[in-house]
């Protein structure tokens, strides 16, 4: 392996965790942009989205590395496994909504944040305690296909990783941008009050975006599984703290900026680990943070809503 | 429909049934001297603890049962230390645990902790209240070792008992068995952070030096970040012979998963923290392949001298034993035979006479017969390498099944 083929080696799975850690750090910065909330649940959304995936396929009687598919079982199984996943997830964001944060919507101070933490504990402890604390063996249906660039390695899991990655988040976007709901979420991010004066249901729309953060987090979770085929009730802490920390990065509130601090985390991990030591991931992950807080207190791309009085 | 009312004098009847009754069992009944054993219960380790505690189980079961001392009657009592938040041992429970322990006048001794990062938060409040543990599982060297006495015995008196060796022999065994009998050369060295893990890598490295392995790199992984890959495909950049693991078995299984897909034909080696049944039911063929883990006992559940006990535990607990459960079992004998002593020797039976009778131990147990030394470690030494291995005619999660007995690993 030259030094440029271990440079690109490690571009290609730090951009494979990057993926993960946007698709995650998306939720965090669609429920900010709105409520200016940070949502803590959403660690452990991601994490039972794994359960929910692994659930799935194996109804579909995969178990384990066993089972190989190719053709078209292979992505009518991923397809249906993704929607039953993002489905699964976002239901559940939206009942976190409904059920712990809309009574406190109108309480000031930190009440809902401690709220999110508290869900998280609670859904955090109920996999637990349900479905054990040992490390699952998740299934992975998908051939073990790799190609090689050189002295790098690309495998067929990172690319399906990519490319459900860049057909979400252009999809939220083409969401956000473009569709009527979409719209109405950017009214509330800018000023709630005059949104609702012209007409728009807040409560809709906030519904909607924990409903699009979970899914995401979901698809997050299912893209874990299959990336590193295990998952366990304990994953949602480090990968939701690091997405956390994407999305400060690329400035929260601000979904163009969640992809790029994702990836940028990604990367920071992957070359932290060859160049300095990956004993050393979280500092400089976090060293990082801080810095760009320091000089840049809105993130990378700072938000783009003007910041509510 | 029951009142609030009526459900107080309910519940208020029921707790003075209640009290007769165990009033009334006491009196008729032996003194009960209680054992305390710590162990990862809920943890990522759960599946070895409970085979500990099985083991463990087993051994007071059938000494109330043989009523092996007159007017006695052992209870076990478990705690678990391991939390949600570390998802695994977590030392500051451990150390809750001991408090427990200690304050607790009918508890006459301990077993366990499974890990040694519990061990060394227990050490200390189990000498201040002079109650012996022995271990059947943890193997960190410090905890015993003369030099950190101040720190793990401040009482003076050695209080940690161990049926097992320590990485003081687990790591440097394996460093000779990979430069004897794989003729390993260059070698790079992964811990999980942890108190075990690290003294295992630190062990394991300072044997490999000495043995002319050359030491590529060393780094440490945590437990709690799923990816390794970036730290792999270093490793894979310096074509090491052997990659050696110190650590359990939440930063190994993933470990284990990404090593296969990155470097496969590395030659990978762990302590007695990799020999858990999550290698076969986490990580799985084809990733758990070719490991090579040691134990720090002898292997006995193959032998004919552990034979009554594996059958009797099948029976009991409906699946089989590991060799620590083995060495958990020894440790329960090594506890009933020192208070049968102090029975027949007329000598009360307290937190500091048991520690005594347990430090002039020469109980023959299922590895034969088990004495310490002055600092509390078992005199016996042997460290056993094993090398997981798929056998499909046998299920694939049967650690008895896929976990081959290689040999005792050459000392130093």
């Amino acid at each position: 392996m030259t030094f440029s083929d271990l440079l690109l080696q490690q571009a290609i799975n730090g951009l494979s965790l990057g993926a993960m850690y946007a698709l995650l750090a998306l939720g965090f910065t669609l429920v900010y942009g709105i409520l200016e909330l940070i949502n803590f649940a959403h660690f452990n959304v991601f994490m039972i989205g794994s359960f929910i995936a692994m659930g799935t396929l194996q109804s579909f009687g995969l178990s384990g590395q066993d089972v190989i598919l190719t053709g078209l079982p292979l992505v009518g199984v991923l397809v249906a496994a993704f929607a039953a996943t993002m489905l699964g997830s976002g239901v559940l964001g939206m009942a976190i909504e409904r059920l712990s944060l809309r009574p406190l919507r109108n309480v000031s101070g930190p009440a809902a944040m401690i709220t999110t933490i508290g869900v998280s504990y609670i859904l955090f402890n109920i996999v637990l305690l349900t479905l054990g604390a040992d490390s699952k063996n998740f299934p992975n249906p998908l051939p073990p296909m790799r190609w090689h660039l050189g002295g790098a390695v690309v495998e067929l899991r990172q690319l399906l990783i990519w490319a459900v990655a860049v057909v979400l988040m252009g999809g939220l976007w083409l969401f956000v941008q473009r569709s009527k709901l979409g719209k109405a979420m950017r009214a509330t991010a800018q000023d709630p009050e005059a949104a609702r004066m012209m007409g728009v249901e807040v409560d809709r729309v906030i519904l909607t975006a924990f409903f699009l953060g979970s899914a995401l987090a979901g698809a997050g979770g299912m893209i874990f599984g299959l990336y590193y085929n295990f998952t366990s009730f304990i994953i949602g802490f480090t990968a939701g703290l690091r997405a956390f920390t994407a999305a400060v990065l690329g400035g929260i509130g601000n979904v163009p900026g969640a992809m790029i601090g994702g990836i940028l985390i990604g990367l920071i991990e992957s070359y932290g680990g060859q160049f300095i030591a990956a004993s050393w991931a979280d500092v400089i992950i976090f060293s990082i943070l801080v810095a760009v807080l320091v000089f840049r207190p809105s993130g990378l791309l700072g938000r783009l809503a003007p910041t509510k009085s | 429909m029951i009142t609030r009312r009526a459900a107080a004098q309910l519940i208020a009847s029921a707790a003075a049934v209640a009290a007769m009754g165990t009033a009334g069992a006491a009196r008729a009944a032996n003194q009960v001297l209680k054992v305390g054993v710590n162990l990862s219960l809920t943890g990522a380790d759960a599946h070895s603890a409970k085979l500990i505690l099985d083991g463990a189980q087993l051994a007071f079961d059938e000494a109330n049962k043989s009523n092996a001392v007159p007017g006695y009657t052992f209870e076990v009592v478990s705690f678990d230390d391991a939390t949600a938040t570390a998802g695994q041992y977590d030392p500051v429970q451990a150390a809750t645990n001991a408090r427990k322990m200690v304050s607790d006048k009918q508890m006459i001794a301990a077993i366990g902790p499974q890990m040694s990062g519990s061990g060394k938060a227990m050490a200390p409040i189990l000498s201040q209240g002079d109650l012996a543990t022995i271990t059947p599982a943890s193997t960190n060297p410090d905890i015993t070792d003369p030099k950190f006495a101040q720190q793990y015995r401040p009482a003076g008196k050695p209080i940690y008992f161990r049926t097992v060796t320590t990485d003081a022999f687990q790591g440097p065994n394996m460093a000779n068995f990979l430069a004897d009998k794989l003729h390993v050369k260059t070698v790079y060295i992964l811990d999980d952070s942890g108190a075990y893990g690290v003294g295992m890598a630190d062990a394991f490295q300072r044997q490999a030096e000495k043995d002319g392995i050359k030491v590529l790199g060393r780094d440490r992984l945590d437990p709690k970040a799923a990816d390794y890959t970036a730290v792999l495909t270093k490793i894979k950049s310096l074509h090491p012979d052997a990659l050696y693991y110190g650590g359990v078995g939440q930063a190994g299984v993933k470990l284990a998963k990404q090593a296969y897909d990155i470097i496969p034909n590395v030659i990978k080696a762990g302590g007695d923290g990799m020999d858990t049944p999550e290698m076969l039911t986490a990580a799985g063929f084809p990733a758990a392949e070719g490991w090579y883990v040691t134990i720090a006992s002898p292997h006995l559940t193959d032998s004919t001298k552990a034979e009554n006990f594996v059958k009797a535990f099948k029976a009991k607990f409906g699946e089989a034993p590991d060799d620590y459960a083995i060495t958990a079992y020894d440790a329960g004998l090594v506890i009933i035979n020192a208070v049968k002593r102090l029975v027949a020797e007329h000598k009360p039976v307290n937190h500091s006479t048991v520690r005594e009778a347990i430090q002039n131990s020469q109980t023959p147990t299922i590895q034969g017969v088990v004495a310490f030394d002055q600092n509390g470690d078992i005199k016996d030494r042997t460290v056993s390498v094993f090398q997981i291995r798929k056998d499909p005619s046998k299920p694939l999660d049967d650690m008895e099944a896929q976990f081959h007995y290689v040999g005792v690993a050459p000392s130093a």
